[in-house]
């Protein structure tokens, strides 16, 4: 277990070393100077002005010096200041994360009830009609941008039937109710751009889990249906589960950027989008890591979880 | 029927499927390919038509906010659209087959730095890595296919590695290492003939993901500036008047499902057709 945790650990941290940095790098190889982008086009910016604006944004180092320099801040929390509104990054990240958090928590609720259902209605006849049209409608959702599943969702509610707002976000403390109303149409948008590959996976696994030796055998010798379903069938399925949820979190955290930006949710991935679009590279730079972070921590921890749970994982992946 | 006549059978089948998915994509190809001349309007051609008006006989899919015709609008975004796709597509294909082959064929220490280094890139989510470029780049037709382009390139270095993985481990290639044939030289000639069908599988799935990354791009505001548009952008535009007109956000949508959708079939179908063969023979 040691030896496991130890080796997970490190390729998880190297992964995240590895991303980081190339971050940092994409955006100094990247054409465009930061410090002309946002003063050059003003009057009265003399080159000595530019050049002391670099020195105190630390630009005139070279560039191993700014990395080691900018690593050693993101290592005590502090991700630099934005260009255009003066904040300090950390400040802006951390205002936008509750909204994020509270958004990829509804879209994984909604995602694992609507999966595990629909999988369940899918596998009582594996083959049947029901199975093969569950089946198309989840190849169509492999195919469908999440911004349409939400242009349809907002058509029907909010133009059509009138039942719910069509973009914006009340904090929670504002009232739970206005809160939850608003979080119905982002959430679900996510829950169905999540689900096909839920659907897909769950009944792969069921399937495969029905028909392998060890149930044989114990129907074989007798046991009732539910004890093969209580004793043998879900200890089996912990693991794929637990995998399961990490992929999920993980979905949802990548398709949260364009749902937050479509409906108006002040989340990390609309702060992403915003800094973009105003080339506030500082800001991009911060969210990048914040979620990059965020998704490696939770393949890791369900890893854990898993090698915790089931032997067998832990030598498979030291192996692999 | 005996058993080989159902095995007959059902390779027919497949088959007929995997034509029928090639004929679909080609035609999608074509129709966009030809906008010039299937377009019966200019693409940013104002006022040929009364603004907002529904689907009718002179404007199939009706008109936008401008008067211009949807249709023809569609048929030159669509255009840009398989153009982003096929340039990003190609890319990512050089690209990444040579970081995957690179990594399968040298083993050790290149295969996990260039492996890991995959691994990474795949843990940033697309669209964020996107924004990047994107920002830095402007976006142009050129900068949307190199970003789609580089992006879809780990996916593929992954693929593509373990394709030559496993067939370096065939008995037809370690009898040939065996006898002192040089490895760079079978991959060159022999391997990468093999996999070819595997890298066509990938190849439309990354043209359906470009696809995807160009309408999200474009619907978030990096897409062309106006008055070119592809079809991200069109919905983008779309979804801006749907209170006036459902008709000037419908059909853009459809239109990008039925592209991404093409892809993603034909590349099921060749896989499909791949698994049948291995199993038959």
């Amino acid at each position: 277990m040691t030896k496991f945790i130890l080796r997970r650990a490190a390729s998880s941290a190297i992964v995240l070393v590895l991303s980081v940095v190339t971050v940092f790098l994409s955006i100094r190889i990247l054409p465009g100077d930061p410090v002309l982008l946002k003063f050059g086009a003003q009057t009265g910016a003399t080159p000595a002005a530019l050049d002391a604006l670099r020195e105190s944004a630390g630009l005139n180092h070279p560039m191993l010096v700014q990395l080691m320099i900018w690593l050693g801040g993101v290592v005590r929390g502090d991700f630099g200041t934005s260009f255009i509104s003066q904040l300090p990054v950390s400040e802006l990240v951390g205002q936008r994360i509750p909204a994020t958090l509270e958004l990829t928590f509804f879209i994984v609720v909604i995602a694992s009830i609507l999966s595990v259902l629909l999988v369940l209605i899918a596998i009582r006849k594996p083959g049947s009609a029901t199975d093969r049209f569950i089946g198309y409608v989840t190849s169509i959702g492999f195919s469908t941008p999440s911004f349409i599943i939400g242009i349809i969702l907002v058509y029907i509610f909010a133009l059509r039937w009138h039942v719910l707002p069509s973009q914006g976000f009340k904090s929670i403390d504002l009232g739970i109710v206005q809160n939850l109303k608003l979080m119905i149409l982002p959430a679900f948008t996510g829950a169905m751009v999540v689900s096909p590959y839920l659907i897909k996976y769950l009944r792969t696994s069921i399937l495969e889990t029905r028909t392998s030796s060890y149930i044989r055998t114990a129907k074989g010798k007798g046991l009732s249906s539910s004890a093969v379903l209580i004793r043998h069938i879900l200890p089996n399925s912990i693991v794929p589960t637990l995998t399961m949820l990490g992929m999920i979190v993980g979905f949802a955290l990548g398709g949260v950027f364009v749902i937050e930006y479509m409906f108006a949710v002040p989340g990390i991935g609309s702060l992403a989008i915003e800094s973009a679009s105003a080339r506030d590279y500082s800001v991009l730079q911060g969210v990048s890591v914040v979620v990059i972070a965020l998704f490696i921590i939770t393949t890791f921890v369900f890893d854990m979880i898993c090698g915790f749970v089931d032997p067998r994982q832990r030598v498979l992946q030291v192996k692999s | 029927m005996t058993f080989e006549a159902l095995k007959q059978k059902k390779r027919m089948k497949v088959k007929l499927r995997g034509s029928a998915s090639l004929i679909l994509l080609l035609g999608t190809l074509a129709i966009f390919l030809l906008a010039n001349v299937l377009s019966p309007y200019g693409p940013n051609d104002i006022g040929v038509g009364d603004h907002f008006a529904p689907p009718s006989g002179a404007h199939l899919f009706g008109t936008d906010n401008l008067g211009r015709d949807l249709l023809s609008r569609i048929l030159f975004g669509g255009r840009i659209t398989v153009l982003i796709a096929l340039g990003a597509t190609s890319i990512a294909l050089i690209l990444g087959s040579a970081w995957g082959i690179l990594a399968g064929i040298r083993g050790g220490w290149i295969d996990e730095f260039l492996m890991r280094t995959a691994d990474a890139l795949m843990a940033v989510p697309l669209i964020l890595f996107a924004l990047f470029c994107i920002s830095a780049l402007g976006s142009s037709v050129a900068s949307l296919i190199l970003v789609a382009g580089i992006l879809l390139s780990p996916s593929t270095a992954r693929m593509a590695r373990s394709a030559v993985k496993a067939e370096l481990a065939s008995p037809y290639v370690v009898s040939a290492v065996a006898s002192g044939f040089s490895k760079v030289r079978l991959v060159w000639n022999e391997v990468m003939v093999n996999i070819a069908p595997q890298l066509l599988v990938q190849i439309s799935i990354n043209a359906a993901s470009a696809v995807m990354l160009e309408a999200t791009l474009s619907f978030v505001g990096f897409g062309l500036q106006p008055p070119n548009a592809s079809l991200g952008t069109l919905i983008l535009q779309g979804y801006a008047q749907i209170y006036n007109s459902i008709w000037f956000v419908l059909f853009p949508v459809i239109t990008v499902m039925m592209t991404i959708l093409v892809f993603n079939n034909y590349g099921e179908q060749l896989r499909l057709s791949l698994d049948s063969k291995r199993s038959s023979s």
